[in-house]
């Protein structure tokens, strides 16, 4: 296992974008890195994510990904709200 | 192989077109849904709205349009050519933001139900969202299902 850490995108959609002020970030996680440390992070280094992350929902790679989910290596990320198509 | 269109365009929704790109000689039934920008809303808290702002993650969108497609021919062997198309972008009153086409050999196969299925189902997990501008201001409009995992 290597330990090089983990460098991710995070696309942010809708109301999420809106809160976050910017559609993507680029940032590294630690190895084994799961959905949850991910929120816990964003909350802490963007306090207008803080109240979002509570309820956002979160996809890897196209697929929805819950907060025990580990982060796989080089992931997209996408955060946002409940879907409102149609 | 029978016929599947799912994607996310920024073009206008072309009915009839859609209609020929999903229909066989073996189809003798086509149920369509289309939903609309409704200009004037008078169920609940009663408003105008100017136009909607959609957006959608693209590529995420039409994966899991396909994964709509293939549950649909899971429920109804019976249904032969699929249509799912989301238009976005901004939209005024009375134009087609979203079409759903089910085609099958005969109308009492399930083939209603299966494009119901269709448009229930996208509003759930197909990741496309909407603003709302009126008179008022804009607000987001949010949906409320929370996938499990496995959808």
């Amino acid at each position: 296992m290597s330990n090089a850490m983990n460098h991710v995108r995070v696309l942010f959609f809708a109301t999420l974008r809106d809160r976050a002020g910017m559609k993507l970030l680029e940032t590294d996680l630690e190895p084994a890195a799961t959905v949850r440390d991910l929120k816990i992070f964003l909350a802490e280094t963007n306090p207008n994510l803080r109240e979002p992350m509570k309820s956002v929902l979160t996809a890897i790679n196209h697929e929805f990904a819950f907060d025990e989910t580990i982060i796989p290596q080089g992931a997209e990320i996408a955060m946002f709200p409940p879907v409102s198509g149609g | 192989m029978l016929p599947t269109i799912c994607s996310i365009t920024d073009e206008e929704l072309d009915l009839d077109g859609l209609l020929a790109a999903v229909s066989l000689p073996s189809c003798g039934a086509a149920a369509i849904f289309t939903g609309l920008v409704r200009g004037v809303t008078t169920r609940g808290e009663a408003h105008r709205t100017e136009y909607l702002e959609y957006e959608a993650y693209r590529p995420m969108a039409e994966s899991k349009m396909k994964q709509v497609a293939d549950e649909i021919r899971d429920r109804w062997p019976t249904v032969e050519g699929i249509a799912i198309l989301q238009r976005v972008g901004r939209l005024y009153p009375m134009t087609p933001t979203v079409l759903i086409i089910c085609t099958a050999a005969h109308r009492d196969t399930g083939v209603f139900d299966a494009a119901r299925y269709g448009i229930d189902r996208l509003k759930e997990i197909v990741p496309v969202w909407k603003k709302e501008v009126g008179p008022g201001g804009e607000s987001w409009v949010e949906g409320d299902y929370i996938p499990q995992p496995g959808e």
